[in-house]
């Protein structure tokens, strides 16, 4: 079942060069706590160790369940490994804004950044990561797929990066995510993101503007007897105001929250500002009132 | 104050109203329930002192905790089993570098062993809790040492902010001497840990990083234990001078131990006796003076080795040969400590 | 009309820890406002638990101490008998109040110890990953139920229920509830208000909901919630009338 030649293992590693020298690769997989991350990580390290390499892995979080970065260390190599932690990366991954601080000290400039270039605006990246990569995952998923399968597209192109093959890959996918995929054309349309992750080629320079970032400053509401106001640096996007809106005024909007999930919107004509949003919202994010 | 004949437990309640002790929580527990008896006349006898025995030694010690983030000179005693779960509360302090006083009246262990005397919780009140054992340890070896470092304590406890012990026994627990009671330096004030103040403290002591929990709290933890124990360390030589060779005891086995150096100087034996009082922070400067000029030294102690893992430490480097004269959870008399360090040529 | 956000809330500190659609925010909320009412903010002092209660730890501009597990009651039992005047809160999870620190709320109870208690019951313990607590409903499949909650474990936790059979008199037990937020701030007024003007013992249990762990979305959590509310019923409980001796 698993590849056994070993030439053939020997090669997969072949052409990712190692920058601490010898033939073990260190990777950090970086994003938001809660967006998958842990995940994409996990089908990674278990694809990679079924393609018959060594694989250690650990997960570095704190004690928040969601909300923090999530900084993953990974080691690939030929040969039995150990710890693996390292000062320096041979590659970073990072998809998210807010786990760039996290994952700085890692970079050097042999190091090679694959990063979300949608979410992260490629100068927030530290000065010694000079080997760029940039993959507008987040906004190629929302447009073509569905946006939480930026992930997947990420892992299609990491997969392409590492050597793994992609039907390995992708059965992965199925068996720690098919759950998830609640029809048939959901899991169809992951596949295609995976697999246009996979065929994809990076931006080395020009890159996509990061326009998947959170919002800055309060959206202001006002009209129909009504005023009010939005905050994107508080809403952490749980839909619970949606959910608690009696006449239905309340959806998702295209502005993204502090976690770059969509932020709401509201229908100040339907609204008859009741105060449930108010009552409800977790984070104190919204409020709106007659005048 | 003046000449008093009296019991170990009672000596420790006298030192901790000397020391500006305040309240009292506990739960009962031989060797150390007289002590929260004590406690509870005196707070008959003053209304301004306060007790509470709670459900367990978890919430005493916890509810210490609370009094004294809210500036109250707040402690605790305890034994044995009692003080395996103290060292739940007296980790949390530990990390917050909350005062807590702790008695400790030792009994035989491990679990329930005996009610009666060790020397077994030595370890356990040093370097027990799930950190690196940032905690002062007094042990007392007489009925008098219960009257005055019980009331040290809270002065060590208040200046430091490290959890402080008193190390007694069972034996001195119930043990009547005749001592001779006078006041102590004036105690320092305490402070509310909780400032009521406009900008609010928060005290937590769980972290998210390993480098935010080392440099934001075990850093300075550390720093400031360096910086106060060469101030806190105390011990005592006991007819030391021309020693060919020296023991090393603490609490009332070292008071036997006196006896015996006694006896067999007069028998022309050039021996004495290092008496370490504080076991943690150790004066080891002292102790290594004294090891090189011996050619043997002895430990005597009522547990296996916690104090001997200690010495030999504090020691480690210094050459001379060192005897470990151990009984476990029971207690010695001199003459029989003369047998031993005889015999055991 | 309510700000959008609790005077007493520490603006630095938000967006918090919690995670998305979190009830704690709910109960926070609501609790400060209460705080802010009642004109107690600066002589309140918060204690908090080690689960996700934890991430309360600099949540409010009120002096705040983070305890060991289930130890935040004796902690503020202590420290209310050191400082009467003022008001200690005591906020926790099913965990924290009802296994580890069931003891110690029992006798906080008993003792009729003028501590307000707050304790949020949302079914699992949520920090850890979602295991059983003892208000998790029969049946339900946890990770350390993995068959589902075997009934034998006794039909769900009920604390209020259980403490109205020990407490004083003039002690005040509740239930209440996140799908209600502005009978839920009434409740915890009533609380702190028995607390201060009764020096009384005071205790509510807050049904929550957890995203996270029940792997629901906003409606579906609240759904569940109206369930949960069948089972654990909102309300207060008086001191049942006992025979004199």
């Amino acid at each position: 079942m698993f590849p056994v030649n070993f030439q053939k293992r020997s090669k997969m590693l072949s052409n990712t060069k190692s920058a601490s020298g010898g033939n073990k690769i260190n990777i950090i997989f970086a994003g938001e706590g809660g967006q998958g991350i842990l995940t994409i990580t996990k089908i990674f390290t278990s694809a990679a160790f079924k393609s018959g390499l060594d694989v250690a892995y650990i997960p570095s979080f704190g004690v928040e369940q969601r909300g923090t970065p999530l900084v993953a260390f990974i080691t690939l190599d030929n040969s039995p490994l150990r710890y693996p932690k390292f000062d320096v990366a041979d590659y970073v991954v990072v998809l998210q804004s807010r786990a760039v601080e996290a994952v700085s000290q890692f970079i050097s400039p042999n190091t090679k950044v694959i990063f979300d270039s949608s979410t992260i605006n490629f100068a927030l990246l530290p000065k010694t990561s000079i080997q760029l990569f940039g993959i507008p995952a987040t906004s190629i998923a929302t447009s073509k797929y569905n946006p939480r399968s930026f992930n997947l597209i990420i892992l299609g192109y990491l997969s392409k990066v590492f050597n793994l093959k992609p039907d390995l890959v992708f059965s992965e996918v199925m068996l720690l995510l098919g759950k998830k995929f609640k029809s048939k054309e959901a899991e169809a349309e992951n596949k295609e993101a995976f697999y246009a992750g996979y065929e994809m080629v990076p931006e080395r320079d020009n890159f996509s503007k990061a326009v998947f970032k959170p919002r800055q400053g309060a959206i202001l509401v006002k009209g129909h007897g009504k005023s009010g106001e939005i905050l994107p640096s508080r809403c952490k996007g749980c839909g619970i105001c949606i959910a608690k809106c009696p006449v239905a005024a309340l959806s998702f909007g295209e502005e993204l929250g502090v976690l770059a999930t969509p932020v709401p919107k509201v229908d100040l004509e339907r609204c008859i500002a009741c105060g449930n949003c108010r009552n409800f919202c977790p984070d104190a994010a919204i409020s709106i009132d007659k005048i | 104050m003046g000449i008093k004949f009296l019991t170990g437990s009672e000596a420790a309640v006298l030192g901790a109203t000397e020391g500006g002790a305040e309240t009292m929580f506990g739960y009962p527990i031989t060797p150390s329930t007289e002590i929260l008896q004590g406690w509870i006349e005196a707070c008959e006898k003053d209304k301004k002192l306060k007790f509470l025995q709670t459900e367990d030694e978890t919430a005493a010690g916890f509810a210490t905790i609370g009094a004294i983030l809210a500036g109250k000179k707040a402690f605790t005693a305890t034994a044995g089993p009692g003080n395996i779960l103290m060292q739940d509360p007296l980790s949390m302090a530990e990390n917050l570098r909350i005062p807590l006083v702790c008695i400790v009246m030792q009994r035989g262990g491990p679990s329930t062993g005996t009610v009666n005397f060790s020397q077994q919780e030595v370890t356990l009140s040093a370097f027990g809790g799930n950190g690196d054992g940032l905690r002062v340890v007094y042990s007392a070896s007489t009925v008098l040492e219960m009257y005055k470092y019980t009331a040290k304590s809270f002065s060590t406890a208040w200046k430091y902010r490290f959890p402080t012990f008193v190390l007694g026994d069972g034996h001195l627990s119930k043990m009547s001497a005749k001592v001779n009671i006078s006041p102590l330096l004036h105690p320092i004030p305490s402070a509310a840990l909780l400032k009521e103040k406009i900008s609010p403290t928060f005290l937590r002591n769980c972290f998210s990083s390993e480098e935010s929990f080392y440099n934001d709290r075990l850093k300075k933890n550390i720093e400031a234990w360096n910086f106060a124990k060469n101030s806190i360390v105390e011990s005592e030589q006991y007819k030391v001078s021309g020693i060919k060779s020296l023991i090393i005891a603490h609490g009332s086995v070292a008071d036997a131990v006196k006896d015996a150096v006694d006896t067999m100087r007069k028998n022309g034996i050039k021996i004495g006796l290092f008496r370490p009082i504080t076991l943690n922070p150790f004066d080891s400067t002292k102790l290594k003076t004294l090891a090189s000029k011996v050619s043997r030294i002895y430990i005597v102690e009522s547990s296996l080795n916690q104090l001997s893992r200690i010495v030999k430490y504090e020691l480690s480097g210094i050459k001379t040969p060192v005897i470990e004269i151990a009984k476990p959870a029971v207690s010695f008399t001199s003459d029989e400590i003369v047998r031993l360090i005889k015999n055991s040529k | 009309m309510d700000k959008i956000i609790p005077a007493s809330w520490r603006t630095q500190t938000k967006p918090d820890f919690f995670c998305p659609g979190c009830g704690h925010g709910i109960i926070l909320k609501q609790l400060g406002y209460a705080i802010d009412d009642l004109k107690i903010q600066e002589k309140t002092t918060f204690g908090i638990d080690i689960g996700c209660s934890l991430l309360a730890w600099d949540f409010f501009n009120i002096d705040t101490i983070q305890t060991h597990h289930g130890r935040t009651t004796p902690v503020m039992v202590g420290y209310k008998m050191s400082k009467p005047k003022r008001v200690a809160l005591a906020y926790m999870g099913d965990g924290g109040g009802y296994a580890i620190g069931l003891q110690s709320l029992i006798y906080a109870c008993f003792r009729n110890d003028p501590i307000t208690v707050i304790l949020v019951n949302n079914g699992n313990y949520a920090m850890t990953g979602g295991q059983m607590a003892p208000t998790t409903l029969p049946g339900e499949v946890t990770p350390t139920t993995p068959d589902g909650n075997p009934t034998g474990f006794g039909e769900g936790f009920k604390g209020p229920e259980l403490l109205s059979t020990l407490c004083a008199k003039n002690a005040y037990i509740a239930r209440a509830t996140v799908s209600k937020p502005l009978l839920l701030r009434s409740v915890l007024k009533k609380a702190i208000k028995n607390q201060i003007d009764n020096n009384s013992f005071s205790f509510v249990e807050i049904l929550s909901i957890c995203p996270t762990n029940w792997k629901l979305g906003a409606k579906q959590c609240f759904s569940k919630l109206a369930d949960v509310e069948e089972f654990y019923v909102p309300s207060e409980f008086s001191k049942k009338e006992q025979n004199v001796k």
